[in-house]
């Protein structure tokens, strides 16, 4: 009798292993380049220069989530959360509901603060308030049941903070318990391009305590801007490091694979 | 190679199972020839994308009608209009703002495909010698390369309308490197 073949097929996937639990984030084009969305409880810090798409893609990340029952959160430190509320307005993609239903929560920084008592008049938080406010966070997290948050800006945030080990101390026990809690989280970092080189972030401590980096950017095309988006890193995910453009549609935004002979100059992020 | 020849050439290619096609027409004749050819193509019940990068959508749309071609099943990609500051409001136009924003095309027919009703699809690219005004001739051929193929993979008969005279060597080779048929050329 002819022995049984036992070989097991050989894997394509150089990465093999189990994939995580993916928080899907139905951004058309992202899911795929993310081979099927964010591992859940990841941390992903957006950076990007203005007008890149930021705020944007963060907030139909929370609005799709919220859409599908999920809880979300945003945390506005930039800016007031009705002007906010009335910016999402324009979106094709938003449902006033989902605030309604208290699916989509939208909180600001500065009332935070206010209602903790850690506003300081130098804008330097201390080491008790740094305390307060990580308690606050998993406070609105754990009480809501929240699955997805993003904080616009982390930059805003870390520029209260007196050096960069208690940024890389802040930005870690935010993961910490983020991650415990299941909540997939986006950090938005505020970038500016130095001789055409763009950075993560201005303190240059928070991409490396991040899960995953996101970079996006303006590409200059014979005069016009594009709008780019590349991710950089993703822990726990077998990713597309191609640069994509992205664009803002009826539908929300759609991401495409940039044509690689399309900039001016190689390197022109601004 | 008259446009009738043209269309009955083209049906033929659908029929063949095709999914390129490098449509060549001279220059005196380009426009009607176009229009003439997606007439024949929603009259035989096809869905279809006209992209448009040489004249704005709103032009094709009354020579179609003068046609009496069937548009319910039309939609439009215009990289014109924008451009030159004409109208953008239609209900079945998708407008792009400069012709430099080649993967816009790309973004665009992927959500007006989900829009098309028709089983069977086309996407009429006129033309590519109008996008050559405004891009490199490297960034050209890498557009058409991902259009061809993207187009390719979602199985709609794509055409790419091309003036004879306006297409060098170059071009020609890189069309035909990448299409089922020439047609016209």
């Amino acid at each position: 009798m002819a022995k049984k073949d036992v070989t097991k097929p050989v894997s394509l996937d150089p990465r093999g292993g189990r994939p995580r639990e993916k928080c899907v984030t139905h951004i058309e084009g992202i899911d795929r380049i993310l081979n099927g969305g964010v591992p859940v409880g990841n941390i992903v810090l957006l950076a990007g220069t203005v007008g890149s798409g930021k705020t944007t893609l963060a907030m139909e990340f929370l609005i799709n989530g919220a859409k599908n029952g999920e809880t979300c959160c945003y945390i506005s430190v930039t800016e007031p959360s009705s002007k906010m509320l009335s910016n999402l307005q324009t979106y094709g993609f938003f449902d006033d509901s989902l605030v309604k239903e208290g699916k989509l929560n939208i909180f600001d920084l500065t009332v935070i603060n206010d209602r903790l008592g850690v506003e300081r008049l130098d804008g330097t938080y201390t080491a008790k308030d740094m305390e307060a406010l990580l308690g606050a966070f998993e406070d609105i997290v754990d009480e809501l049941g929240v699955t997805r948050l993003v904080v616009d800006s982390i930059t805003a945030v870390c520029y209260q903070l007196p050096d960069r080990g208690s940024i890389r101390n802040f930005i870690f026990r935010l993961s910490q318990f983020l991650s415990t809690f299941g909540c997939t989280t986006m950090l938005i970092s505020e970038t500016v391009v130095d001789s055409n080189v763009q950075t993560y972030s201005i303190f240059g401590v928070e991409e490396a305590v991040a899960d995953g980096v996101v970079l996006m950017g303006n590409i200059v095309r014979q005069g016009d801007l594009l709008r780019s988006l590349q991710v950089v890193k993703m822990r726990g995910a077998k990713h597309s490091r191609a640069r994509h453009l992205i664009e803002l549609t009826p539908v929300g935004l759609a991401v495409v694979p940039l044509l690689k002979w399309g900039q001016d100059g190689g390197q022109a992020f601004t | 190679m008259s446009v009738a020849d043209v269309a009955k050439s083209v049906i033929k290619s659908i029929n063949n199972g095709d999914t390129l096609a490098t449509i060549g027409l001279p220059a005196t004749g380009f426009r009607d020839g176009t229009v003439q050819l997606a007439t024949v193509l929603l009259g035989k019940k096809l869905g279809g994308i006209y992209i448009t990068t040489s004249r704005p959508s709103s032009h094709i749309t009354a020579e179609l009608e003068e046609a009496k071609a069937d548009l319910s099943d039309l939609y439009f990609v215009d990289l014109v209009s924008m451009t030159v500051g004409g109208s953008t409001d239609d209900a079945r136009t998708l407008f792009i703002e400069s012709p430099t924003m080649l993967e816009s095309i790309l973004l665009n027919i992927s959500l007006l495909e989900r829009r098309l009703k028709s089983k069977r699809r086309f996407v009429m690219f006129d033309s590519i010698n109008g996008l050559s005004i405004y891009s490199e001739p490297k960034v050209l051929k890498e557009f058409i390369n991902v259009l061809g193929n993207s187009m390719r993979i979602k199985s709609i008969y794509t055409m790419m309308m091309t003036v004879e005279e306006q297409t060098d060597g170059d071009l020609a080779a890189a069309l035909e490197l990448l299409s089922d048929t020439m047609i016209g050329i």
